[in-house]
């Protein structure tokens, strides 16, 4: 990552004691990138797409999905994201959810998430997955949104 | 339909004992009425017997008649021209009239009456042969006038008078007799003929009524068929719409359980997590009082010590503990409905290898706690899900393993029998057994029996019945407490894919 800084983190998480947990274990896996946090899929999609300072308009970013939204189910996030025509098609895609269904694993990789990660109850192992996630956010190459791509 | 089967068994009962009842007294009157016959049919015989009696004894009377009156007109003319020939018509009639007399004598022996004139004549025959006898000697010495004149003083005429008399009153006699005899017969004829009639009319009565309940019990009969058949057309139809109910109603279930079981988990993460967090905290919080105690002892009170060393810790202890068995509670509900959600692929199944494989696996735990497995060979072949047999069989096996009876070493023994197109698989034990009470609670989820010494979340069981379920089969237990335990699994022998419900 080159210009460090410019890659912000958008989480799509409709638990905040989840989003508390998942921030807390990143910055303390030292990541300090800005994370911008939505509780349900409306708002973060028009966040994502829309907003001045959102990722479609402005710069790089990594997506953390959970798939249980209020509003919608995170893949009708995952897939807009990676639609043909989505300026945001190589933003990263990490899906952090509680699932483990093998179906909707291959779902959500056949619709092109880049990472799978379960959610586990045993909050240690939470812990530290999150912090693996923080080390791997923190070596991993995002690319620049192109312009009117 | 059991109602309507209900209602057509009654009359059926009824129609039956109504049917044979006429039948009996159709015979009954046949029998009555071929007796009456035969009855009927020997006084005829008795009747005509004695008509023919009749007819003799008349006819006896008529000759005795002739040979009296041809005696009395012989010895007559024999006395006015003693030609022999008279004398020998004399012979001959007098000759005949003894025997003659004789029979007829036979023949009224029974008849007090005609004996008694009988007697009669016979008393009269005698004094008429005097006179006859000493008249012909006169006539015979050639003084045929003195015979005349003997003729006219003599009682002969008077007596022949009387013999007709006698015989005219025999011949009443016997007239009457047969009248009597007449009158008998046809009243014997009218009893016969109302006995037949009487029969007759109640055999056409019982006909009747015969036929009309046969009618009225076809008709009901073909009334049921046509709704029975009514019934068998649309059954299949019927079936597949329950089948549909069933499957969504299962489907529903499923996926309800997997989304309680999915959403409970993301707060679960969050008391874990948290809970971490302040145990954490208390580490933190730890290590302070720990330098407080060092370094200024004097600002550490006794309740902060307590709160940070015991109360703290226990409270998150009990958090951790009571959350990490609801994830296994939870857990346990994914896996049913997982379970239920699983493609099922029926395949030939080798019962007893299957269990040797059992055996196999959980050797080690056999072999410490001094268990005997066997299979009673041979197990029926069946063809169903190999993964979910394994799991109940596994399942019932442990759990055999798992509750034995203080003291006894464990008996396990598995079985199949084959029972109309189902195989029954039974998994029994010597082992501590299951309180009656308990028999239907220990299928349903979280529920267990028994001595809680052993670990389990109560779920093992519930896996088999939704298992069985699946394979279209049922699941029972047979046990008293203390005296082992039997489950019963009751599957098709072939499992059609459609037999699932999905």
């Amino acid at each position: 990552m080159n210009d460090y800084k410019s890659v912000s983190i958008v989480m799509v998480e409709d638990d905040e004691g989840h989003a508390r947990l998942i921030e807390k274990n990143i910055r303390r896996a030292g990541i300090s990138n800005e994370i911008t946090h939505f509780l349900d899929g409306t708002s973060a999609l028009d966040y994502l797409f829309n907003a001045v300072e959102g990722p479609a308009k402005n710069g790089p970013a990594l997506v953390l999905l959970d798939l249980n939204l209020p509003d919608m189910s995170g893949t009708d996030i995952l897939v807009k994201i990676k639609a043909e025509d989505s300026p945001l098609k190589r933003t990263p895609v990490v899906v952090l959810t509680t699932t483990d269904d093998k179906i909707e694993i291959q779902r959500c990789y056949d619709l092109g998430c880049n990472v799978y990660i379960t959610k586990p109850v045993n909050y240690e192992s939470f812990a530290v997955a999150i912090r693996q996630l923080g080390l791997f956010l923190s070596v991993i190459q995002v690319p620049d949104i192109e312009e009117g791509g | 339909m059991p109602g309507r089967l209900l209602a057509l068994s009654v009359p059926e009962n009824l129609f039956g004992r109504f049917l044979v009842a006429c039948m009996t007294l159709g015979f009954a009157a046949l029998i009555v009425t071929a007796g009456v016959a035969w009855w009927v049919s020997e006084r005829n015989e008795r009747y005509d017997a004695a008509v023919n009696h009749t007819y003799r004894v008349e006819n006896m009377i008529g000759d005795v008649h002739r040979f009296v009156e041809q005696a009395e007109t012989a010895r007559r003319g024999y006395m006015l021209n003693p030609d022999p020939s008279f004398r020998r018509s004399f012979a001959e009639a007098r000759s005949s009239l003894a025997p003659t007399l004789d029979t007829l004598a036979q023949l009224v022996g029974d008849n007090p009456v005609q004996q008694k004139a009988l007697t009669a004549i016979r008393a009269d025959l005698a004094q008429l042969t005097r006179q006859h006898d000493a008249g012909n000697a006169l006539v015979e010495r050639g003084d045929a006038a003195a015979a005349i004149a003997l003729f006219r003083i003599d009682t002969g005429v008077q007596v022949v008078r009387d013999l007709r008399r006698v015989f005219r009153g025999m011949l009443t006699e016997e007239r009457r007799l047969l009248a009597l005899r007449d009158a008998e017969q046809r009243s014997g004829q009218r009893t016969f003929y109302i006995v037949l009639i009487v029969a007759v009319a109640l055999l056409i009565l019982l006909a009747a009524a015969s036929a009309l309940t046969v009618r009225r019990y076809t008709r009901d009969l073909t009334r049921s068929r046509a709704t029975l058949q009514t019934l068998n057309d649309t059954l299949e139809h019927q079936v597949s719409i329950r089948t549909a109910d069933l499957s969504r109603a299962n489907e529903e279930i499923q996926r309800f359980a997997y989304i309680v079981s999915h959403d409970l988990r993301s707060p679960l993460v969050n008391v874990m997590g948290f809970t971490a967090e302040l145990s954490a905290a208390t580490d933190a919080m730890t290590g302070l009082l720990e330098r407080a105690e060092a370094t200024a002892p004097d600002i550490v009170s006794e309740d902060a010590r307590l709160a940070v060393r015991e109360d703290l810790p226990e409270a998150i202890g009990f958090i951790r503990a009571s959350t990490q068995k609801m994830d296994r509670l939870i857990n346990a509900i994914l896996k049913l409905s997982r379970e239920g959600r699983r493609t099922i692929t029926p395949e030939p199944l080798d019962i007893a290898s299957l269990v040797d494989g059992i055996g196999d696996t959980m050797h080690h735990r056999i072999v410490e706690r001094d268990v005997t497995l066997m299979v009673a060979r041979p197990v029926p072949d069946i063809v169903s899900d190999r993964l979910a047999i394994e799991q109940i069989l596994s399942n019932l096996i442990e759990n055999a393993v798992k509750y034995l009876r203080p003291g006894v070493p464990g008996r396990i023994t598995v079985s199949g029998e084959a029972v109309r197109g189902r195989v029954i698989l039974s998994v029994a034990d010597n082992g501590r057994g299951i309180d009656p009470r308990d028999h239907a609670r220990v299928f349903d989820l979280f529920r267990r029996s028994g001595t809680q010494d052993q670990p389990g979340e109560g779920i093992g069981l519930a896996h088999v019945r939704a298992l069985a379920y699946r394979l279209g089969g049922t699941i029972d237990v047979a046990s008293t407490l203390g005296d082992g335990a039997t489950f019963r699994l009751n599957l098709p022998e072939t499992l059609a894919l459609r037999d699932i419900a999905s």
